[in-house]
């Protein structure tokens, strides 16, 4: 087994801070022994002095803007379980600890190609999710947290390493029970290599049970089985906007986040989706604004995902500023890695391009040509999804080009059609007749006409009326 | 200081270098009409743009044998912002697969230009007519460099007042309707010495 230990130091001040980073100071209070306190200071706050430990009156003492939010440790456990659905391309094997996540990824190596392929991986990703990250890689779990935690990006791979990359780490840092922390004050035992140094019989003297058990967990020699997490059946997230947004073009940060997790989590279950639920949420008293994603192909790419969010999200009309965002995926199919690079080799394939111009423009303006079984002219044209359009029939003589949407009528003088002048018929007449059965029957005499200008009409005498139409252009 | 001028005469697209300077690698699409061939350096250049002049969009039949030969292919045949309807049985009876027909309606003018630029960089497109009211050099540049990458053919059918000294097309035809057909003459073609030509229709 190899774990995979993700620590988000900052994530009680991320949680609240505002994307783009703001020049507001910022400081995460929590409620300790001595009073309200300094747990974590974005970099504003800490120009001006502030610093994590102190406490809240000093803080304010030295940062008179200084915002101070509550700690809030619900919204932390929610941010870490938006970081787990994420981390579900990694491992199915997901664990949390507290601003931390162990994954184990021994049986994910292979699939990656390997620990550099997956960390590689998890680097790229990690900046769009907004927060910062140590990792630690060890065959033990406690030992990944803790490396994550005090060292990070060491990793151990054999357990023979383990001892000697752990060796310095003070002991207090094993643990948060503050007897067993007081403990190691009185015994004078500073460093983790210390105490493994000891023969274990004057260790387990000195350093009493509760101790020995931690390091014998930390080297790997007494089982440390960790649950794993049960993530839910379908994927769904919503970000809480710690500031109003009220451009399209900012939305494209929330979304990013949620992408990314989003593409986690079907990495993680071998599954790809065709069809995203955003919404958009506003002050309380306004509802939600809802819209679609659409996809032609089942994806799990967020680049992908992100640039036809682009195109979708500048149709949507933003009816109020923006304070939240959520993602749902409400059904996914299976997907196979390899039939994606099969499209993705072929010359000449782009199967995003009508998922773009459908996105950016709507499917309404993105259509294909087809042909109706009819013979009256207007009729003939059928406007279809792209790719589906097929020829019916051929009419016989020489047609125009293009087909004007509507016949638009000719003035006439001694039966002579005028168009800038008169026309001089050229060909025909070649008779239409039909549409009876649908109540818009026609009794038409079409005609190649050329104008004055030396344009190509097309023409028709409504043999009804006597009148004359322009149907169509030849050039 | 010379140099610096001309250079950027050049890369403005203000100056154009004659035949001799002019890269004669660049491939084409016969055109399916043997006269006009033969006044444009062999056919239609692809990986580039073409800007056809005329009083009322006309010149669309020039491009029937073109579209109906590249519809036998995979990629598209993309319309965007036609003027009118295109008459589906004429392109069927020009041997024209509706089937690679890729209508872009309905749009305003910023976005018929995005589409285009998008439709011309794709190489999943053959070819890419296209109905600007106004284009703008540099847009007209840009389209010409998105044809280069995406390797099809951009007809843009312009107006005939809207005829610019110069632009960034490999190829420039001024099309005129004549009671056989139409009349075209070459204003600029890369590689060729351009001409005249009359086709009947």
């Amino acid at each position: 087994m190899l774990w995979l230990g993700l620590y988000f130091p900052d994530l009680p001040l991320e949680i609240f801070a505002a994307q783009p980073p703001a020049k507001q100071s910022l400081a995460v209070i929590g409620h300790g022994r001595e009073g309200a306190q300094v747990v974590r200071c974005n970099a504003p706050a800490r120009a001006r002095g502030v610093r994590p430990g102190q406490r809240l009156q000093t803080a304010l003492s030295l940062d008179g803007t200084l915002q101070a939010r509550t700690r809030d440790r619900r919204r932390e456990q929610d941010a870490l379980q938006g970081l787990a659905l994420w981390a579900l391309q990694f491992s199915s094997h997901i664990s949390f600890e507290p601003s931390l996540l162990l994954l184990e990824i021994g049986a994910s190596l292979r699939l990656f190609g390997g620990l550099d392929p997956l960390l590689a991986r998890v680097r790229r990703e990690l900046p769009g999710l907004e927060y910062r990250a140590c990792h630690g890689v060890a065959p033990v779990p406690m030992a990944a947290a803790l490396l994550a935690r005090e060292r990070p990006a060491r990793q151990v791979l054999a357990m023979v390493d383990l001892r000697e990359a752990l060796a310095d780490i003070p002991v207090a840092r094993l643990t948060r029970n503050e007897r067993v922390r007081g403990l190691v004050r009185v015994i004078g035992l500073h460093t983790v290599g210390e105490c493994l140094a000891l023969p274990r019989a004057e260790l387990a003297r000195r350093a009493g049970p509760g101790l020995l058990q931690l390091l014998d967990r930390l080297q790997g020699k007494v089982p440390d089985p960790r649950t794993p997490w049960q993530p839910p059946a379908r994927f769904g997230q919503t970000i809480e906007l710690q500031a109003e947004i009220r451009h399209h073009t900012a939305l494209v940060f929330p979304a990013r986040r949620l992408l990314l997790a989003a593409c986690g989590f079907l990495r993680g279950r071998g599954v790809a989706t065709q069809r995203l639920l955003w919404s958009l949420q506003h002050r309380e008293d306004l509802p939600d604004t809802p819209f679609q994603q659409g996809l032609l192909a089942p994806s799990r790419d967020p680049e992908h995902l992100l640039a036809l969010f682009r195109e979708r999200i500048e149709r949507v009309t933003l009816a109020a500023p923006v304070t939240g965002m959520g993602l749902e995926i409400p059904d996914c199919q299976p997907f196979a890695e390899a039939t994606q690079t099969l499209f993705a080799a072929g010359p000449r394939q782009d199967s995003g391009l009508l998922e773009r111009l459908g996105s950016r423009l709507g499917d309404r303006q993105v259509r294909g040509l087809g042909m109706c079984a009819d013979h009256r002219p207007e009729y003939s044209v059928d406007l279809t999804p792209p790719g589906q359009g097929r020829a019916t029939h051929i009419p016989p003589g020489q047609l125009p080009a293009w087909l004007l949407p509507e016949p638009s009528p000719l003035d006439a003088a001694s039966g002579v059609p005028h168009h800038g002048g008169p026309l001089e018929l050229q060909e025909g007449p070649r008779r239409i007749e039909s549409g009876w059965w649908d109540g818009v029957d026609v009794a038409r005499d079409y005609y190649r006409a050329v104008s004055r200008a030396g344009e190509r009409l097309w023409v028709f005498r409504d043999r009804r009326s006597g009148e004359w139409f322009l149907h169509g252009l030849f050039d | 200081m010379a140099h610096e001028a001309i250079d950027r005469l050049i890369a403005d697209g203000s100056l154009w270098r004659g035949p001799a300077l002019a890269q004669p690698e660049g491939r084409f699409e016969a055109s399916g009409w043997p006269a006009l061939d033969e006044c444009i350096g062999g056919g239609w250049p692809t990986g580039a743009v073409c800007e056809l002049f005329s009083r009322r969009h006309q010149g669309l039949p020039l491009l029937l044998p073109l579209l109906a030969r590249l519809s036998r292919g995979e990629r598209w045949l993309a319309w965007v912002g036609p003027p009118y309807l295109p008459f589906a049985p004429a392109l069927a009876a020009a041997g024209v697969d509706l089937q690679r027909v890729l209508l872009v309606q309905e749009v305003d003018a910023a976005q018929s230009l995005w589409a285009a630029e998008q439709l011309l960089r794709s190489p999943a497109c053959a070819v890419v007519l296209a109905w600007p009211a106004r284009l703008q050099p540099a847009a007209i540049r840009r389209l010409q460099l998105a044809a280069e990458q995406g390797g099809g053919t951009g007809m843009l059918f312009r107006p005939l007042r809207t005829l610019e000294r110069s632009s960034h097309a490999a190829l420039r035809l001024k099309v005129t309707a004549i009671p056989i057909g139409l009349d075209v003459s070459v204003l600029k073609c890369r590689g060729s010495r351009g001409g005249h030509c009359s086709l009947a229709l």
